[in-house]
């Protein structure tokens, strides 16, 4: 009879084999999918895939509890990321063999450096793709509006992320305004990035509604952000109508979206809290102003009534003083008057008594010249006249008051009247 | 002058930075200050009313947002 082996003990063999020192602590490259933790230990499928993304190679790994915690902290630590689906990983192994649960790798230890350089060149591809095409700036340069009031929310609905940012807006304490709305979406695992872009669509149906989008999430403990190292969601932020923030995790995670977002801010919280700064910066530059406001109007009605008081306080003193100023002006006006005078009017009086006493003189000259040559006339006047002529024997004889100087045309009888120097002598014409 | 309730939050903002322009310079006088002051205080008002809720909408808001 062929003797034959138990299904364990052959097994068993098989695990001599496959257990050897040659499979033992060997440094592996690969794929890892599906990464849970139960129990404190992390369980995972590691992969290899050829170009066209065909399986090639495919066996269980698992990290045993006891050194879980210290490669989950150092490898996060190196990368900023969790060791979780979708990494490219490199680790130090040991093949196991179990009768039940077959072959699977041990790990024991992870090269961080390898993951990163990994992701830092898928990210870089992605980015220099959106730079090809032009568009890998195009959401940084959209502006948010001054203060930004409706902002539409993109979260997994009942995250502790989507509550705090909730809370956190609408209990600020400057009591700013604000309108949000869920367009849920799935915010882990592989379904992410077409989730989140299926949301992003329906806020651009309503894009004149918001002034910007935000998505956000909580950053839990198994968060596999390797879901959002995607071409098609970073293209689909950066060609975004509205401007967009992103806070999907903690502090050191970093995803491809925070180079193609608007604003990038880590966590949910965070998120609320620049959008309460933007407001409450606005807000105090109108309190600002207001304070300037009243203050400009006090300075000017204070000084104004100090000018007042001032007036006021001058006004008996100034009525003195321009009394007195009009006064003196008078006394001055008078004195330059006297000068005045002296120097103007003396001289005139002058000339006029001068001019007086000449018209005198010439005067008198005048007369004294009119009555020499009337003089003159009279006596020529004598010397002429007929008296003169009878004086020296002549007669003058008359007809009828007309001197006749022939005796022709005299009628007879006519009576003659002879004209002497003392007396008349009437005769008749023989 | 423009209706306060139609004007958009940076044309009130601006109207504000003129109308403190103006008090600050030396062509105010007392007579336009009151008529300047009440205008300020308006648009102040609005650009607040604007920014922030009152306690009551935000009890409403917050209501409705545990439902």
């Amino acid at each position: 009879m062929t003797k034959a082996m138990t299904l364990l003990e052959m097994l068993d063999v098989v695990r001599t084999f496959v257990q050897q020192p040659a499979t033992q602590n060997v440094w592996v490259t690969a794929e890892v999918q599906d990464v849970q933790v139960r129990g404190g230990h992390c369980y995972m499928e590691m992969l290899q895939k050829d170009d066209a993304g065909r399986q090639q190679a495919r066996v269980r790994g698992c990290i045993w509890a006891s050194n879980y915690a210290r490669i989950a902290r150092s490898f996060y630590n190196a990368t900023g990321q969790q060791f979780a689906s979708g990494l490219k990983v490199m680790v130090r192994v040991s093949a196991s063999f179990h009768p039940v649960f077959g072959i699977s790798l041990v790990i024991n230890e992870v090269n961080p450096e390898f993951t990163m350089g990994d992701l830092l060149r898928r990210r870089n591809e992605i980015l220099r793709r959106l730079q090809a095409e032009g568009v890998l700036e195009m959401n940084r340069q959209l502006r948010w509006p001054l203060v930004p009031q409706r902002i539409a929310v993109v979260s997994a609905p009942g995250a502790a992320g989507y509550g705090d940012f909730i809370n956190q807006l609408y209990t600020n304490p400057s009591h700013l305004r604000f309108t949000t709305r869920l367009y849920p979406a799935v915010m882990q695992g592989a379904s992410a990035p077409q989730s989140v872009i299926a949301a992003l669509m329906a806020v651009a149906d309503d894009a004149p509604l918001w002034d910007g989008v935000v998505i956000i999430r909580g950053g839990g403990a198994t968060s596999d952000l390797q879901a959002f190292e995607d071409y098609e969601l970073a293209a689909t932020v950066a060609q975004f109508p509205l401007p967009v923030a992103i806070g999907i995790g903690h502090e050191r995670d970093v995803t491809v979206l925070d180079y193609v977002a608007n604003a990038r801010l880590k966590t949910p919280t965070a998120v609320a809290e620049w959008l309460i700064g933007c407001g409450e910066s606005v807000l105090g530059a109108v309190n600002n102003l207001g304070a300037r406001i009243l203050q400009a109007a006090t300075d000017r009605i204070s000084g104004n009534r100090q000018q007042l008081a001032q007036a006021t306080g001058l006004l008996p003193a100034l009525a003195r003083g321009a009394v007195e100023r009009a006064r003196a002006r008078l006394g001055n006006a008078t004195g330059l008057l006297s000068g005045v005078s002296g120097r103007l009017i003396h001289p005139q009086l002058e000339r006029l008594g001068m001019t007086g006493r000449a018209l005198a003189t010439a005067t008198a000259t005048q007369l004294q010249r009119r009555r020499d040559s009337i003089d003159a006339a009279e006596r020529l006047l004598a010397a002429l006249s007929p008296q003169a002529t009878l004086l020296r024997g002549y007669s003058i004889t008359r007809v009828g008051g007309k001197a006749i100087t022939s005796p022709d045309d005299i009628p007879a009888g006519t009576i003659l009247e002879t004209t002497l120097a003392s007396g008349t002598l009437l005769s008749v014409k023989k | 002058m423009k209706e306060i309730k139609e004007m958009s939050y940076n044309e009130a903002v601006a109207e504000l930075e003129q109308i403190l322009r103006t008090m600050q310079g030396d062509q105010c006088d007392i007579d336009r200050l009151a008529t300047l002051t009440r205008r300020a205080t308006e648009l102040i008002a609005e650009c607040r009313a604007r920014l922030t809720a009152t306690d009551e909408e935000l009890r409403t808001i917050l209501a409705g947002m545990q439902e």
